[in-house]
């Protein structure tokens, strides 16, 4: 890293911004704007601050259509929303996959739009922190706010997660070295574990490294909770760590005072999926007959948590609810996005706030290859070479104001500093635009005559 | 647009009407005397006309309900509907999803519902003090939360919280005497400390002890109270532990009927599998280790806790069938209808969509003897409760009183709750004839006339016509806004400032739940 | 089984997208002729679709009930989700391989399938029987997702092998692998009978806290929460005798479990010595680290 001098040219400062990076939304950024630009931000990691003042960077400014010739071309509003909800209205089998990056304000018309027509709805849950949230729904939920594990914590383990590199401001300022209520002397108060077949940054200035085997978690973790009900091992190396190694771990988490486990994608994605993360919540929940012990997903985007929980407040559901049949459903392998992708099943797929085509793999991005794609986004990505209707949007956090919920389900406004460039609209707009026009082309498909109550509930 | 609601049959308990046959008018949203001759007649002739349900105690937009939700998807499974050309998608049964939770207060006849707990970190969330957009102080397991901080819980108004030098007595007298001198409209509304624990009357009588001698504010006119309890059912029990528990109904509701200071609602099992979800966090730690089934716990940073569990009440369940018991009984032996209320605490102890098979036990003393002796709950209800020995009914005109009238007055609602000219035309009607049915005998004509509304009127707009919701209109929040302290309320900021931003993960700016939030708000000023 | 009402369906057409067989079962259709078939729109995504244009359907013979129904559905079914869902009795043979959710939440009746099926086959059935002569995919005989209650009774034969968490929070039920199972089969299950004739890779049983799991091939790796009890002859749960000699194990000791778990002892000898090697990457790293 070179050297960087303060910024001192700049005409005004935004104080308490959100960040739009992360599932850790600190909202203590102080934007420096000089001619409607963001020059420098203040208290944000290297992460946030960069994506908050690079946004111009191959930013997308006007809308454009797909040509015959497979070209972009540049159009306008008009044209693009009528192709885009005509793609929309015709389809048989819609996906709209995104929403992470953008507010919960644009979620709502996007539910709207979704019910309407009969989409499936889903997030980057599907493929980041979706095990999670089954193993939430098959174990249960023991939550804390960030400010709890800041006031209280003694002992925080992370598992499968590389903070350091993935949250930077996660240990600062919530868990690790911020002083607390309880804990004035901040990091000398408390112990670090971390639980990851890697060596990582965060392992690296932790007290305790637990590098058990890639794909051993649940041998690893169910280890731990035999030793909670006093069980004798009678293998010597469980998941590639020796026993005496998990006798000492779990006195050391029976002794916190108030422990939290924060994981990552390194626990959602191995071997057993969510059945990892199962076990974890059942440990922490017998850790909790000895002292208290809570746990925290690692959530990614910035908005990510806000679309489950706003999905579950309008219909029950988390992520990857299908509308197609007038109701809502929730089926793992049935209504996700890559599954569908993958059996070849969507015929127009709207990607807003998200890049499938950087993330998603390739069976899934050879079908979004042969099928309408709509993007909805600010930046020029992988997805932009599969979109058909490039529809420019806003930064929330920035050009435009919005709610997004942080890991811990702490909603937090984040509030609008600059004006968005011309050409481009609010996301909000822009989806609430396609759903009335996709009501002028489609009568609603799949409505019941008449209200029909569920003999389940009554 | 002008309407009369002809030739029905009134419950108005704030105004003593009883039974009458008369019409109801209203005009653009308001109740009125007189309409003129273009009024369109809606023809409700032989049935009951009450004013709108006001639910007091029910959990249907707080931020654990949404965990709840989204960690019980087989649960929201249970209530899917097909969306209609007027609804949208239902599901859920115990927590039912954002717009099944209207549509299904509108099919019963309610047009307000109070939620009871949100704590102003995540006040955003339920999108409904200046700062946080309440309606009034509730308290719950006052230090217990704080001590779950540590995994542990207070038992007992006089035991002190872990690492503060204060105890649950002091905080709730505390809290009333603020609660009075700010006039609020509301009075404190507290959930006391060893919820569900056997042998937790000496406690629920010592809170209500605690406020005697607190003299409610002057200009609280409308509320004769100075704290409610809420969900007292599960308050109610003696013994040591659930082997010797028994019901102490009768000793609270002693109290109650000599002492003016005390409203409640009661929180009645309706034996279902449901989803119990209360900031008393400790409390459902304890229920998960007797389920084993899933547990979720919320703790918020310097305010409160929750815990939410999935439950299954079973009338063959000893314990069940004594809390449903308990329930009834407080329902039965608080002689005054006006110092209780109709709940669930919803989702706790049942969805509200069972009110009406409430309503049906209450009325129908041959039901509840039918079920005792039909073996429908366990043989506990006749050995340790005064259930049997009970043969109270209540008629249609108590039933007005504790889904309506006493919740509006115990609220302090100046705007609803009665069928008075000027007030907010919330009315329901119900196709039930007082004059030509025995309650007693047909309960089940009971439980299904209060079930769907045939009218719902909210603000003067028919939702729900004929059973079927008509019209979907959008929701609106009540907050108190308090004038005449913004000198003290600036020093209080200037106070708690240093703390705020230390210790909480949020900044101050970001704290408050902006207007952008409330959606067509109503504001209630209180002066100084 | 004796059946009076033959249904036949001959795939036309096939799909890209899946076709919801949940209407089509027995209990909704045992009354029906092809007039009524020919009116009939199956739901696809968001739209219906006339049945005829995928299917030709042939109806033989009269029923006055579901359990008089035969269906017999021909073609690739790889695109035709929910066969058989929630039925009660009658018949189902498909001579193909299915796609998701065949035979879920069935109650009685009996499905074949002569193929493969896809994830959820048998998802939380509560009795009849579903055979499926090739492999599954993952969550066979599984409960909805959140549901603690999963597959409460009937029977699941699956010919080959089955996918991930077979079984998972089975509460009562049979279901027999002949071929091998993938990870965590019979996780959470509290009551209920798996047997795998053929080899399992790791971890059956987590978390169980009662039931019976019987594996007459090779486990590749057992959790910690199992206790050894010994070698025992002729087990048996609920009447059903698994013959031969086993070596048991009671767990998840996590949760308390008396759940049983059953490994041939032949196949299984050196599970009764300690096994397992310390990686050496790891003891370096540990050494670094100390230093």
């Amino acid at each position: 890293m070179t050297y960087e001098p303060p910024i001192t040219d700049y005409d005004y400062i935004v104080e308490n911004c959100t960040c739009a990076f992360c599932g850790c939304n600190c909202d203590d950024l102080d934007y420096l704007v000089k001619d409607n630009h963001v020059v420098a931000v203040r208290h944000a990691c290297r992460l946030g601050a960069s994506k908050i003042m690079e946004d111009m960077d191959q930013r997308l400014i006007v809308p454009m259509i797909r040509d015959e010739n497979g070209e972009l071309m540049e159009v306008d509003w008009d044209t693009a929303l009528d192709k885009a909800a005509e793609y929309i209205a015709n389809s048989v089998r819609p996906v709209f996959y995104g929403w992470s990056e953008t507010s919960t304000e644009c979620m709502k018309e996007g539910v709207a739009l979704g019910e309407y027509i009969g989409a499936v709805l889903d997030n980057q849950a599907t493929i980041c922190h979706g095990p999670s949230l089954q193993a939430v729904q098959n174990a249960g939920y023991p939550i804390q706010t960030l400010g709890e594990v800041q006031n209280r914590a003694d002992v925080i383990a992370y598992s499968g997660s590389n903070a350091m590199n993935s949250h930077p401001r996660h240990m600062a300022r919530y868990a690790v070295f911020c002083r607390g209520y309880f804990r004035q002397r901040g990091r000398f108060d408390r112990t670090v574990i971390t639980m990851d077949p890697k060596f990582s940054d965060t392992a690296k200035c932790s007290d305790k490294w637990i590098g058990f085997e890639q794909n051993g978690d649940y041998g690893f973790y169910n280890a731990i909770r035999a030793v909670l009900r006093g069980k004798e091992l009678y293998q010597d190396v469980i998941s590639g760590i020796p026993k005496e190694d998990i006798y000492e771990l779990a006195e050391e988490m029976k002794a916190a005072e108030f422990g939290v486990l924060f994981f990552g994608l390194g626990l959602t994605h191995t071997l057993s999926k969510q059945r990892n993360i199962d076990i974890a919540i059942k440990m922490v929940q017998d850790l909790n007959r000895f002292s208290k012990w809570g746990l925290t997903p690692m959530r990614g985007h910035f908005n990510v948590n806000g679309f489950n929980i706003f999905m579950a407040f309008e219909c029950g559901f988390a992520f990857g609810v299908d509308y197609c049949r007038g109701y809502p459903r929730y089926m793992m392998g049935e209504t996700n996005t890559i599954d569908l992708l993958v059996r070849k099943e969507p015929d127009c797929f709207m990607v807003i706030a998200a890049d499938p085509g950087a993330h998603f793999p390739n069976g899934a991005n050879q079908h979004l290859a042969n099928i309408p794609v709509i993007q909805i986004d600010i930046h020029w990505g992988p997805s932009t070479e599969l979109a058909d209707v490039v529809l420019p949007g806003s930064f929330i956090g920035v050009e435009c104001a919005g709610t997004s919920y942080r890991m811990d389900g702490v909603p937090i406004y984040m509030k609008k500093a600059i004006d968005k460039p011309e050409t481009c609209r609010d996301d909000e707009w822009i989806v609430r635009e396609l759903k009335e026009r996709v009501m002028k082309l489609r009568e609603e498909p799949n409505t019941a005559p008449k209200y029909v109550p569920n003999p389940n509930a009554l | 647009m002008e309407y009369i609601l002809k030739n029905g049959i009134v419950y108005d308990p704030a105004n003593e009407i009883n039974g009458e046959k008369k019409d109801v008018m209203f005009k653009d949203g308001i109740i009125v005397d007189d309409v003129s001759s273009d009024a369109k007649v809606l023809d409700v002739t032989d049935k009951i006309v009450m004013p709108a349900g006001i639910d007091p105690h029910a959990h249907v937009a707080g931020p654990k309900l949404v965990v709840g939700r989204l960690y019980r998807p087989e649960d929201s499974r249970r209530g899917v509907t097909q969306k209609t050309k007027v609804l949208r998608s239902e599901s859920g049964f115990s927590i039912p999803s954002c717009p099944a939770t209207g549509y299904r207060y509108s099919r019963l006849g309610y047009g307000t519902v109070v939620e009871a707990a949100m704590p102003p970190l995540e006040a955003k969330h339920t999108h409904e003090l200046k700062i946080s957009k309440g309606y009034g102080i509730k308290i719950v397991n006052p230090c217990g939360s704080e001590a779950w901080g540590w995994g542990m819980n207070v038992h007992g108004v006089n035991d002190k919280a872990p690492y503060f030098d204060v105890t649950s007595k002091e905080v709730i007298q505390a809290l009333a005497k603020a609660n009075e001198y700010l006039n609020l409209p509301h009075s404190i509304h507290i959930h006391p400390n060893d919820l569900g624990h056997p042998g937790n009357v000496p406690t629920t009588i010592e809170t209500m002890d605690a406020v005697k001698d607190i003299k409610k504010s002057s200009k609280a006119t409308i509320r004769d109270q100075v704290m409610h309890l809420c969900h007292l059912q599960f308050h109610s029990y003696t013994g040591n532990s659930w082997r010797d528990a028994a019901s102490g109904a009768e000793e609270i509701a002693k109290y109650i009927n000599k002492n003016d200071h005390i409203t409640c609602d009661v929180g009645q099992v309706t034996l279902d599998e449901t989803t119990t979800m209360t900031a008393d966090a400790p409390m459902e730690y304890d229920l998960f280790k007797l389920s084993g089934l899933k547990w979720t716990n919320k703790d918020i940073e310097c305010e409160t806790a929750a815990g939410i569990i999935p439950c299954i009440y079973s009338g063959k369940s000893p314990v069940n069938s004594l809390q449903w018991a308990i329930g009834l009984e407080l329902f039965l032996h608080i002689d005054d209808p006006w110092k209780v209320c109709l709940t669930t605490d919803h989702p706790n102890a049942g969805p509200y969509t069972r009110y009406p098979r409430i309503i049906s036990w209450l009325m129908s003393n041959q039901r509840r003897t039918e079920m005792i002796e039909n073996r429908e709950v366990h043989k506990w209800v006749e050995k340790r409760t005064t259930l049997p020995t009970i043969d109270r009914e209540y008629d249609f005109y108590d039933i007005a009183v504790i889904s309506r009238s006493a919740p509006a007055r115990i609220y302090g609602f100046e705007d609803r709750g009665q069928l008075t000219p000027g007030y907010r035309a919330d009315i329901a009607v119900y196709d039930i004839n007082p004059n030509d049915i025995d309650p007693s005998r047909q309960y089940a004509e009971i439980e299904k006339g209060f079930n769907v509304a045939d009218y719902t009127i909210k603000d003067g707009q028919i939702l729900v016509k004929d059973k079927e919701i008509v019209k979907v209109k959008e929701s609106q929040n009540i907050w108190v806004n308090v004038k005449g302290y913004e000198k003290q309320e600036q020093k209080v900021i200037d106070d708690i400032m240093p703390f705020f931003t230390q210790y909480y993960s949020v900044k101050w700016e970001n704290y408050p739940v902006h207007d952008h939030y409330l959606s067509n708000p109503i504001r209630v000023d209180v002066e100084k | 089984m004796f059946s009076l009402k033959t249904i036949t369906f001959d795939q036309i057409k096939t799909s890209s997208i899946a076709l919801e067989f949940d209407e089509l079962i027995p209990d909704e259709i045992y009354s029906w002729t092809e007039a009524d078939f020919a009116k009939y729109e199956v739901p696809i995504g968001n739209s219906r679709f006339p049945i005829t244009d995928f299917f030709d359907i042939t109806v033989e013979g009269e029923a006055e009930g579901p359990s008089e129904v035969k269906m017999i559905i021909n073609g690739d079914l790889n695109r035709v989700k929910y066969i058989g869902s929630k039925m009660s009795a009658g018949d189902i043979v498909c001579n193909s391989s299915v796609d998701l959710h065949v035979g879920a939440e069935m109650s009685g009746g009996s499905i074949l399938v002569n193929g493969d099926a896809a994830a959820h086959a048998g998802r939380e059935m509560s009795g009849g029987y579903l055979e499926i002569t090739g492999n599954t995919k993952e969550f066979t005989g599984a409960s909805y997702i959140g549901e603690w209650r999963g597959m409460t009774g009937g029977e699941i034969v699956v010919g080959g092998n089955a996918g991930k968490q077979c079984g998972e929070c089975l509460t009562g039920g049979k279901i027999h692998v002949k071929g091998n199972c993938d990870i965590l089969a019979g996780i959470h299950m509290t009551k209920g009978i798996i047997e795998i004739d053929g080899d399992v890779n790791r971890w059956p049983g987590g978390q169980m806290k009662n039931g019976t799991i019987v594996i007459h091939g090779f486990l590749g790796r057992l959790l910690e929460g199992f206790v050894l009890e010994g070698i025992v002859e002729d087990p048996e749960d609920s009447g059903v005798v698994f013959p031969g000699k086993y070596i048991k194990y009671t767990g998840d000791i996590g949760l308390n479990g008396k759940g049983n778990l059953y490994l041939d002892a032949e196949a299984n000898k050196e599970k009764l010595s300690s096994y397992g090697e310390l990686d050496d990457e790891y003891t370096s790293i540990r050494e670094y680290r100390n230093l």
